[in-house]
């Protein structure tokens, strides 16, 4: 090897172990580089995901009355399920389980443990603290809770009709909770989250709600009803203030509101509420300008149809002003007045005031109204009266609500105001008839021979109609079994609430005198709900006659 | 200088690895403690949620109502209002 030779092979294995070294530090830099990036940059979230077949468990808002009074709130319970591959003895669990919780079907729990395949058995759901712990001691393998909201309702069966339920998910199905479900309102949760969702405001005053309820089964007891209905309607907004049926329903009994024991009386059913409606067809020939209140008719001879025939109950004997027409509550007078208006006007009318299209509330649609097939003069002159066309009594309410709020239309709502767009002010009866009809509805209580005289609750201005319906039945109408109603408002000067009160089949009070009239038994209950829920709504007495 | 770059080299990783270390520690204590506080809060969540219901259910109208019977009141009646001008 020559010199030169052996210097260029030394100056090569220098310049490659350079390259060897730089490499090296590069690596290394490049490694620290990282570590030092790794060590210092976030790393962001680690997820796990579980993957256990989920059911979906949904979490709801609040609901609160319009004075921001919980009635309807989540609160965390413990759900047990089995994972059938790690229950080691079948029969155990089975057994063990059926004792520590009552209701609870071994058999058929054993046959759900039995399919293997299955990673995921619900036990039961909602467990109370009580009941979770008790299983929690059995220390049984396979078994184990999950956190859920559950629903719970502290105001009880209070506001049974209008809340409605919910499905074991936690899910809507009647009711508010439907609409809040149908509005978008809930959101699907994995654990006992409580919503952070506003509470939803209904319209609704829970102290009112109680006292109404509490008056009806009251009365309901007093005169041995089947059933009883009341309502508080504010007249300008068409916000219920309460809405009350009795018999309550429950709202944590799945299926209670299927109970035809039950029903919601105000918005789930139809019914020929008679006498009351003859307010709508005063106001009809009124606002139609066709009679004043002093125009006089003939009402002392029934009316013949063929053969029907319209007659009063108690005949005065004498030619009635449409004043005293409302005040006697004279069947003939209030079927010459519909015949004098005609079909075609009182349709038109009845359609106008909204009887005659289906509405809804947030708690669902309100039964329809039944039309009679065929609209002759028999059918004007008896829905003059008020049969032979049906109507749900909150739809009724809502269009008596126009007749004393100055004459504009009302939509009937379960949610307070303050949370939707103002109603728009839409006149469909003049003024002049409103306060016509005021006029009328407090002589009816005022006056001595008024058929709602013992609606009058002193101070608080009460006015309205009685009622008093035969319910049809078979073989035609049955004297026995009627639905006394009374609608009316408060305070008459200036009403703000419109009120109704209806008892489905009351039996006389007393056996003896035998009367089951609704100035008789709907009435006085008027009176007794007014007393109770004028101070809390917050209407003052006048200052009566004779007082200091 | 090959050979201080190796030292160098060397001491820069095991500094960072000492770093890293360390961060990793916190990270992991700081997360445990964040998951604590989020039980915490969880629970308190369910502990208030369970309160608000109770307070609802103890202040319902119909348990109020018989209480407040019990105690010798009823609804007020219309004479018992009176006008601020006409008190003593």
């Amino acid at each position: 090897m020559t010199v030169a030779a052996t210097r260029r092979t030394t100056a090569s294995i220098r310049l490659r172990m350079l390259a060897v070294a730089g490499g090296l530090a590069f690596a290394t830099l490049a490694v620290t580089a990282q570590l030092v990036r790794l060590g210092t940059a976030s790393l962001g979230e680690t997820r796990s995901a579980s993957a256990e077949p989920v059911s979906r468990i949904f979490s709801r808002p609040d609901i609160v009355d319009r004075n921001g009074r919980v009635v309807a709130t989540d609160v965390a319970s413990s759900s047990l399920f089995a994972d059938p591959a790690l229950v080691l003895d079948r029969d155990e669990v089975a057994e063990q389980l059926a004792r520590t919780l009552a209701g609870l079907d071994a058999n058929e729990l054993r046959t759900q443990l039995a399919d293997r395949t299955r990673r995921f058995v619900w036990i039961r759901r909602g467990l109370a603290p009580v009941e979770a712990q008790r299983v929690h001691d059995l220390g049984l393998p396979g078994l184990a809770f999950r956190r859920e909201p559950k629903r719970v309702y502290p105001s009880g069966a209070l506001l049974g009709h209008i809340i409605g339920q919910v499905d074991p998910d936690n899910r809507g199905t009647t009711g508010i909770e439907r609409h809040i479900d149908d509005a978008g309102g809930v959101e699907a949760v994995h654990g006992a989250v409580s919503s952070d969702a506003r509470p939803v405001r209904l319209s609704i005053d829970l102290g009112v709600q109680h006292a109404v309820a509490n008056e009806l089964a009251a009365a309901a007891d007093r005169y041995r009803a089947s059933g009883a209905a009341g309502l508080v309607l504010d007249a300008a907004t068409g916000e219920i203030v309460s809405a009350a049926s009795w018999p309550p329903i429950d709202p944590t009994v799945p299926g209670a509101h299927l109970d035809p024991a039950s029903p919601d009386r105000l918005q789930g059913g139809v019914y020929e509420l008679g006498s009351i409606f003859k307010a709508l067809t005063v106001a009809m020939a009124l606002d139609d300008g066709l009679a004043t209140l002093d125009k006089s008719y003939d009402v002392t001879r029934p009316l013949v149809f063929g053969r029907h025939q319209i007659r009063d109950l108690h005949p005065v004997g004498r030619p009635l002003t449409v004043r005293d027409i409302f005040i006697h509550s004279s069947n003939v007078g209030a079927a010459m007045l519909a015949m004098e208006a005609g079909n075609s006007r009182q349709l038109v009318f009845l359609a106008r005031m909204g009887l005659t299209e289906p509405i809804r509330t947030e708690v669902g649609p309100v039964a329809p109204p039944l039309l009679p097939q065929r609209w002759g003069d028999v059918e004007t002159a008896t829905i003059g009266f008020g049969h032979g066309l049906a109507v749900a009594p909150l739809q009724f309410a809502a269009v008596m609500a126009s007749l004393v709020n100055g004459g504009h239309r009302v939509a009937p709502t379960y949610l307070a105001r303050t949370a939707q767009p103002p109603p728009t002010v839409e006149g469909i009866l003049r003024p002049e008839t409103s306060a016509a009809m005021r006029e009328l509805m407090r002589l009816n209580v005022t006056m001595a021979h008024g058929t709602g005289r013992r609606a009058e609750a002193p101070g608080y201005r009460v006015g309205g109609k009685t009622g008093t319906a035969e319910m049809p039945g078979k073989g035609g109408y049955q004297a026995k079994s009627v639905i006394s109603s009374f609608i009316g408002a408060m305070p008459m000067d200036q009403p703000r609430y419109v009120l109704l009160v209806s008892l489905f089949e009351p039996q006389p009070e007393d056996a003896a005198k035998g009367g089951i009239t609704a100035g008789l038994n709907a009435a006085p209950v008027t009176a007794a709900i007014v007393a109770r829920i004028a101070p809390i709504l917050g209407v003052l007495p006048r200052k009566m006659a004779g007082a200091p | 200088m090959g050979r201080f770059l190796a030292i160098v080299a060397s001491l820069m990783t095991v500094a960072s690895a000492v770093a890293l270390y360390a961060l990793k520690h916190d990270t992991r204590r700081l997360e445990a403690e964040v998951q604590a506080t989020e039980r915490a809060i969880e629970k308190a969540q369910s502990d208030i949620a369970a309160l608000k219901a109770e307070r609802a259910w103890l202040g319902r109208p119909e348990r109020i109502d018989n209480l407040a019977r019990e105690q010798g009141l009823a609804p007020i009646r219309p004479e018992q209002y009176g006008r601020i001008g006409a008190a003593p």
